[in-house]
């Protein structure tokens, strides 16, 4: 582990590398419903970002707009440089787009070995099988799945689930890893287990953006934080900054969630 | 959790019990030697309708091993009829228009599949029930349209003379249906063993997700529409070479939709076997029936289906082992 | 000009038959969650219980119309119990194959009893007509057309006015707040899937006298119902009404102004299905 990674608060060297993800005034409307108003920010190389927000703010709407499951209404997205606004999710993967959902999704029929060769297989366009299954392999061990690989994922626990869904994330084989709520449902030992892999993640290469509750892991993991409010940006900056923000306090306070949650 | 694995000295790679060995293909290489030898068993004075009887599980074969293969991508069809369908008139049609038979075949069965595709596209977002309906639909409405084409160019709603497959010899039309259901068995175990089971199980599993992970949901599941539906038609080609006449009525009917999905279900459904010994099963029983009542023999598929889905959801595989999740051909 | 109204009148005369049928799919769809695909066997049902009740008791099919309903209502409730209570909570494929295979057996049990033939209902008023200016309507159509009104216009009343018909709507919203304020869900689903079923045997019974029975004869009903009701949004039983009178009013102007309309009117269906669909899933959030 580098030093870098586990400074909470202090901006890491990472932020100042090349940009991995920008977005530009992303709106997303529900009819008359706004959901998501004019979202800009820049992801960089190697950066953990963190989008907070109390519950409503539309972190999640935006997470979809980021992986494609919704087309903004407005706006443009960019990924690795290139303009991906109009592509489909699976191109947006192909791109280097990786997710793993809040609520786990495994695939029910297959064993844990067969769901991550999933992503090994099609994450990027001309991969071939035998070599798909040896990633998968390779990712197992490095999430600690190894062990389970044979089983169905319903056999798993909570905190396996969510080891499966971010090895089959990685198995695409990302340069972004968007995670919505990872530490959602896990018991303080197993969140540890959690915020350390997702330092793994970030070491090995991976820009990781992620929306999360609960605030120390927050201040423990993100290099960045952006504070959504109905909607709309309502600051960015370190953990330090942004919690030290009067509007973002008086937000938190409004819904009686509490920043020290 | 490695560091456990470790010291547990267990081999960290051990094959997962999934992994299909080729021991698994056994069950399948002796139906296939079983139904090769059924010509040359002493049938008796019978021999030619029990021939024919054996042709048409062959058919029955190929129809459910084909829909089962569209099934694998999460398309459960209900328009197995029309593609049928298309294959016996596109067979016919095409020697009318002066193609030797030989080739007629594979191109009709060509043309259903890109007819296929045209319904795949407009399918592509539907699910479940929209799914059925539409495709329900879709065979009504190809159906209609050969029905109301001029005479001269599809036979209407009388239908079509078709001139014998290969001179009206059984045992030879018996060989041909044969190489036929070996041909679509191979496809079905090239789906089974390549990256397109794996494609077609995570959109069938999660479409969404699979999507994510970066399945190109257009790409594959056209491929298995176009798979699934030029296999359906090389049927309809037996079909309408073997009965010589084919009308708008009997070639897409329903039924012919009905047989494929309850005899996949009944067998074992995303399976090759399964489908094949569900075919094998279901025509018997339907032979059986039909020599004691003129009409309604196909009673046998709507009790079987009711059947299958309260009390035997895995179908016949399911019986053999008891396994969670199958690792079966 | 007058080709035109007259055409547009049979029109409209037909979408009542077709509205009592998507109606009553409507109510299985919306109230129980349950794609009935034999919805169109009860109306086979329906429409054999009435040549049966005048061929061999020469009883007219509109009189015994309400012993029908009661009946199939009866052999709907049957089905409920014996099949669909059993897979209300099993993935929608299962539901969906299991009313398949249902209906499937229904046609074929009828077929074996009573062969392929269509049998025919005669009535003293079938071949009268009713003259309104220059327009000429069929006796039988008129008055399928003002039974399938009066049943559509009960069913409503039952639906927005009474206890039963408050359950119901709200069972179809939210089957567990419907059961946490003591509404009986099983009980419910089960007269709304008898409903359903009777329903259909009541536009059987209209069909007999109009075309006639056969053990296919629901088929094609059905499969316009499912056209309605997905045009009409499922479980929508005000838009059943407007896609009902889309549709007939459709077929009726195809027969009338295409040549050879009366073999391409009903492929009608299948282009409103495919368009609303086609329509639905490219107008979706994606």
């Amino acid at each position: 582990m580098t030093a870098a990674t586990t400074i909470g608060g202090t901006l890491s060297p990472a932020s100042q590398g090349a940009e991995v993800l920008r977005a530009e005034g992303l709106s997303k409307r529900f009819g008359g419903l706004k959901a998501v108003q004019d979202v800009s920010f820049t992801h960089h190389q190697g950066e953990i970002l963190a989008v907070i927000g109390p519950n409503g703010a539309g972190k999640t709407t935006l997470l979809n707009l980021l992986s494609g499951v919704y087309r903004p209404s407005a706006g443009r997205l960019h990924l690795m440089g290139r303009d991906v606004t109009d592509q489909p999710m699976e191109a947006r993967c192909h791109a280097g787009l990786g997710r793993a959902f809040q609520i786990v999704r495994p695939f029910p029929e297959m064993t844990v070995h067969e769901n991550v060769t999933v992503g090994a297989l099609f994450g990027k366009p001309g991969q071939r099988l035998p070599e798909a299954r040896e990633r998968a392999w390779a990712l197992l061990e490095r999430t600690g799945l190894a062990a389970h690989a044979d089983k169905a994922a319903h056999e798993l626990t909570l905190l396996q689930d969510k080891r499966l869904e971010v090895a089959r994330a990685l198995a695409t084989n990302p340069s972004v890893l968007l995670l919505d709520e990872v530490m959602a449902g896990l018991r303080p030992g197993e969140a540890q287990e959690a915020v350390a892999l997702v330092r793994g993640v970030r070491e090995s290469g991976v820009s990781v953006l992620f929306i999360e509750h609960i605030m120390p892991v927050v201040r423990d993991l993100a290099d960045r934080v952006v504070v959504m409010d109905q909607g709309q940006v309502l600051a960015q900056g370190t953990y330090r900054e942004v919690t030290a923000d009067p509007r973002v306090v008086s937000a938190y306070l409004g819904t009686e969630e509490g920043l020290q949650a | 959790m490695s560091a456990r694995q470790a010291e547990a000295g267990a081999p960290v790679r051990a094959a997962p019990r999934r992994e299909i060995t080729p021991g698994a293909a056994l069950p399948l290489l002796g139906f296939l030697l079983l139904a090769a030898l059924f010509p040359f068993l002493p049938l008796g004075s019978r021999a030619e309708f029990l021939l024919q009887i054996a042709f048409f599980t062959l058919v029955a074969g190929i129809m459910a091993l084909s829909w089962d293969i569209l099934a694998r991508s999460g398309q459960v069809s209900l328009a197995h009829a029309a593609f049928y369908g298309l294959g016996a008139y596109g067979y016919a049609l095409l020697l009318k228009a002066g193609l030797p038979w030989l080739l007629a075949m594979p191109v009709a069965a060509l043309l259903a599949g890109g007819v296929s595709l045209i319904l795949g596209a407009v399918t592509m977002r539907l699910s479940g029930m929209y799914f059925a309906i539409a495709t329900l639909a879709f065979t009504e409405v190809v159906r209609t349209i050969i029905q109301n084409l001029p005479e001269s160019v599809a036979g209407g709603a009388t239908g079509l003379l078709v001139p014998a497959l290969l001179g009206g010899n059984s045992r030879a039309q018996y060989a041909l249906a044969w190489g036929l259901l070996a041909f679509t068995v191979l496809v079905s175990l090239a789906v089974r063993l390549t990256r397109l089971h794996f494609a077609f199980a995570a959109i069938r599993q999660g479409e969404e997700t699979a999507r994510v992970l970066g399945v190109s949901i257009v790409r594959f599941k056209l491929l298995a529409f176009f798979i699934s539906s030029s296999l359906a038609a090389l049927a309809g080609v037996l079909y309408a070479g073997k009965t010589f006449f084919i009308n708008p009525l009997e070639t897409f009917s329903l039924a012919n939709s009905i047989a494929p999905l309850t005899t996949s279900i009944f067998g074992g459904l995303y399976t090759t076997l399964g489908p094949v010994l569900g075919a094998t099963v279901l025509r018997v029983a339907e032979e059986l029936l039909h020599n004691s009542v003129k009409d309604g023999y196909l009673v046998v598929y709507g009790l079987v289906l009711m059947l299958s889905i309260l009390w035997l959801p895995r179908g016949l595989m399911g019986l053999r082992r008891n396994r969670k999740h199958g690792g079966d051909l | 000009m007058d080709l035109f109204v007259q055409t547009l009148v049979n029109g409209l005369l037909q979408s009542g038959l077709y509205a009592l049928v998507a109606s009553g799919l409507a109510l299985a769809v919306g109230v129980v969650g349950i794609v009935n695909f034999a919805h169109g066997e009860y109306l086979m049902i329906g429409a054999f219980l009435a040549w049966a009740g005048s061929a061999f008791l020469g009883v007219d099919p509109l009189l015994s119309l309400p012993v029908i309903a009661v009946a199939v209502f009866a052999i709907g409730a049957l089905t409920y119990r014996v099949s669909i209570r059993h897979v209300l909570l099993a993935p929608e494929l299962n539901q969906m194959l299991l009313t398949f295979g249902l209906g499937i057996l229904l046609q074929n049990l009828a077929l074996m009893l009573l062969g392929g033939n269509t049998r025919t209902v005669t009535t003293p008023y079938q071949a009268s007509s009713l003259q309104l200016g220059d327009l000429s309507v069929g006796g039988p159509k008129a008055l399928a057309f003002g039974l399938a009104a009066l049943l559509l216009g009960a069913l409503y009343v039952v639906l927005y006015r009474t206890t039963l018909g408050r359950q119901m709507r709200a069972v179809a919203q939210n089957r567990r707040g419907a059961q946490l304020i003591g509404i009986d869900v099983d009980r419910v689903y089960l007269i709304a899937f008898g409903v359903s079923c009777a329903l259909a045997a009541v536009a059987g019974v209209l069909v007999s006298v109009l075309l006639f029975a056969s053990p296919t004869v629901g088929l094609v009903f059905a499969l316009k119902a499912f056209a309605i009701i997905v045009m009409a949004g499922l479980g929508n039983l005000t838009g059943v009404l407007w896609a009902s009178v889309l549709l007939g009013v459709s077929e009726a102007l195809v027969q009338t102004y295409v040549p050879g309309g009366g073999g391409w009117s009903d492929a009608v269906f299948f282009l409103m299905i495919f368009g609303t669909l086609v329509l639905r899933s490219f107008r979706g959030a994606r």
